[in-house]
């Protein structure tokens, strides 16, 4: 095992856990305003990745340019989503908000799974490269897509974290999260404000489905096992802490690629990488609900 | 006549049993699917609807019974009840530990878990192909040594008769009463004197038994079990069987789960349309209709014999204690 092989697959795991981080912090987003879990999410993930490869093939769009117009397309689309869908979540008159929240995103990953492989076919599809071409260090083999991914991936992590923390919407935000009612006294508008974090959310997993395209390919059901690995890392992050989700991105991008690369039994090892950040979820619930770095007022009873 | 449903049902059942032979081989292959999902829907309304506990891992109890039983039919050469009553017996052990380590958890904790138990299953299952020969399917050994599906038909639907039966005392007697406190406020049912843990654990080894029961069946029913059993879709299916009936009721999820096989049979020619539009109908039914679409159709059923024994029973003049229920 030399350490070329070692360094290799530590900068895929990073890139790769940039993009379930971007995810990720979608679900936790939508869990710290919306109180739900989002089973959809890895769906809208996989149709963000559609409409960027139809804006680059059809109209001819740089691949970049593709990305913002399907984060923009998939924000308008969970917006109208949020509208139909989630609004008995905010009444009083419903009862077992949990179950309703569960049993619609999960119906409704149905429903966008099996009605994508009618509208693109089930067969994988590949957009052209953001930068053709691999970059060499040393030893080191790494394709440019998968460092340009990387890097728009931080970027766009960044992006939001000022988005939180600088700006005023992103501060009413937190607000919202914190406290609903709270927030109406001081005069925010916490109806908006689900669905503005329903759209971002979604707009965040679109760019990862854009971002992943070219590095792996798309398919219909292309979202389910980022949709669990996001599940697995906001549990390790904890519900709600954005920066939690960042962290435990990354984290388990390297453990699983780590373990893919020195699992024992190369043919298992493959099919084992999912099951292992699986029993990492369990184990975290088990004794760790809150996560590794779980925000206090944000866990769910 | 108070209770006039039970003995339509009853009459109803006679009838399919009388003239289950006049099925095609195809139609009764569709009824003997359709009556292993309602164990599976009825034993999953138990679990969610009553108890509030939303497992996704209900199909992975029906693929562990079905391969436990399975191999160790294929292993020791046990004769195949025992078999299945193994599965049962492991399922509900697994069930009741599932139940023990999500104690603590509520809601979309317990659906991430279980989805995360009943992943790792599918995935070890479809792994370790020298023992469960992955995807290709293991290949059980049948029930009856007969190309006919009648005596299947008479086995699916004893036992989805006894499943409902169990099912339908536990729900009708303290303990459905205990399970439903324990959905409504976990806290206030705990102050009341019910021993939430307790009961918790209890109806998770209970429902994964008939899910282990149903799988068993359903193995040595086709001959042949896939990974898939266990998978996210079929998860998916039951979910959508399960709520358009009414996950609130045993009847109603047993309704769901025929209409829903029913209909999917019916549009087989539209064959990609059929998952996406009843994911349409699933929306639907939760945005408008919460309680499930065989829900009011069922509460009728039942008001039948009971409007008229009202009927009759005042008509002797006789005070009512409660008539406008």
């Amino acid at each position: 095992m030399s350490w070329d092989y070692l360094f290799v697959q530590v900068a895929n795991g990073a890139v790769i856990g940039v993009i379930y981080a971007l995810i990720a912090v979608g679900v936790t987003l939508i869990f710290s305003i919306l109180k739900i879990v989002n089973f959809a999410h890895g769906d809208l993930y996989m149709l963000g990745g559609y409409f960027a490869y139809y804006v680059i093939t059809l109209l001819g769009m740089p691949p970049l340019a593709a990305m913002f117009v399907s984060m923009a397309a998939l924000f308008a689309f969970a917006i109208v989503l949020e509208r139909m869908l989630l609004t008995p979540l905010y009444d009083d008159a419903t009862e077992r908000k949990d179950e309703y929240g569960l049993i619609v995103t999960f119906g409704l990953a149905f429903f966008l799974r099996n009605i994508a492989v009618i509208a693109f076919g089930p067969f994988p599809l590949k957009p052209p490269s953001f930068i053709p071409g691999v970059q060499r260090v040393g030893g080191l083999i790494i394709t440019n897509d998968r460092l340009f991914a990387g890097g728009v991936g931080i970027a766009l992590i960044l992006a939001l974290l000022y988005f939180m923390h600088r700006t005023i919407w992103g501060q009413a935000l937190d607000a919202v999260s914190q406290s609903r009612e709270s927030a109406a006294i001081v005069g925010i508008n916490a109806r908006r404000f689900n669905s503005f974090a329903f759209g971002i959310g979604a707009a965040l997993a679109a760019a990862a489905g854009a971002l992943i395209a070219p590095i792996f390919s798309l398919a219909p059901d292309m979202g389910v096992l980022p949709n669990i690995h996001a599940f697995v890392i906001v549990i390790l992050g904890g519900m709600g802490s954005v920066l939690g989700s960042i962290l435990a991105g990354i984290l388990l991008g390297e453990a699983e690629t780590l373990f893919t690369a020195f699992f024992p039994d190369p043919t298992r090892a493959l099919a084992y990488t999912n099951g292992f950040g699986l029993l990492i979820l369990m184990i975290v619930l088990v004794f760790r609900p809150q996560g590794l770095f779980g925000r206090r007022h944000l866990r769910m009873e | 006549m108070r209770g006039l449903h039970v003995y339509i049902l009853l009459a109803a059942a006679a009838l399919a049993l009388v003239f289950a032979d006049q099925l095609t081989s195809y139609w009764m292959h569709v009824a003997i699917i359709a009556m292993f999902y309602g164990i599976l829907a009825s034993s999953w309304s138990l679990l969610a609807g009553y108890a509030g506990l939303f497992s996704l891992g209900h199909m992975a109890f029906a693929s562990i019974g079905g391969y436990a039983s399975g191999l160790l039919v294929q292993w020791y050469g046990i004769p195949i009840p025992v078999g299945m009553a193994a599965g049962v017996a492991l399922c509900c052990a697994l069930g009741g530990l599932i139940g023990w380590v999500c104690l603590r958890m509520s809601g979309p904790y317990l659906a991430i878990f279980t989805l995360g138990f009943a992943e790792i299953v599918r995935i070890t299952f479809a792994t370790e192909d020298d023992i469960t020969s992955g995807m290709a399917g293991l290949h059980v050994e049948r029930l009856f040594d007969t190309p006919s599906r009648l005596p299947y038909f008479y086995t699916a639907f004893a036992l989805l008769a006894v499943s409902l039966l169990l099912m339908g005392g536990i729900v009708r007697s303290r303990w459905g009463l205990f399970l439903r406190a324990i959905r409504e406020d976990e806290q206030a049912a705990s102050a009341s004197g019910v021993a939430v843990a307790r009961f918790r654990i209890l109806v998770f080894a209970i429902a994964s038994g008939f899910a282990g029961l149903a799988g068993g069946f359903y193995g040595h029913y086709l001959g042949i079990l896939t990974p898939s059993l266990g998978g996210l879709d079929l998860m998916a299916v039951l979910v959508v069987m399960t709520v358009i009936g009414g996950i609130e009721r045993l009847p109603t999820a047993v309704g769901g789960a025929f209409a829903v096989e029913f209909l999917l049979e019916v549009l087989r020619g539209d064959d990609q349309w059929r998952l996406p539009l009843f994911g349409i109908v699933l929306l639907l039914t939760m945005r408008f209709a919460r309680n499930g679409l065989l829900t009011p159709v069922w509460l009728q059923f039942v008001r039948l014999g009971e409007a008229r024994a009202a009927a009759t029973m005042a008509s002797r003049d006789v005070p009512q204690k409660d008539p406008g229920r």
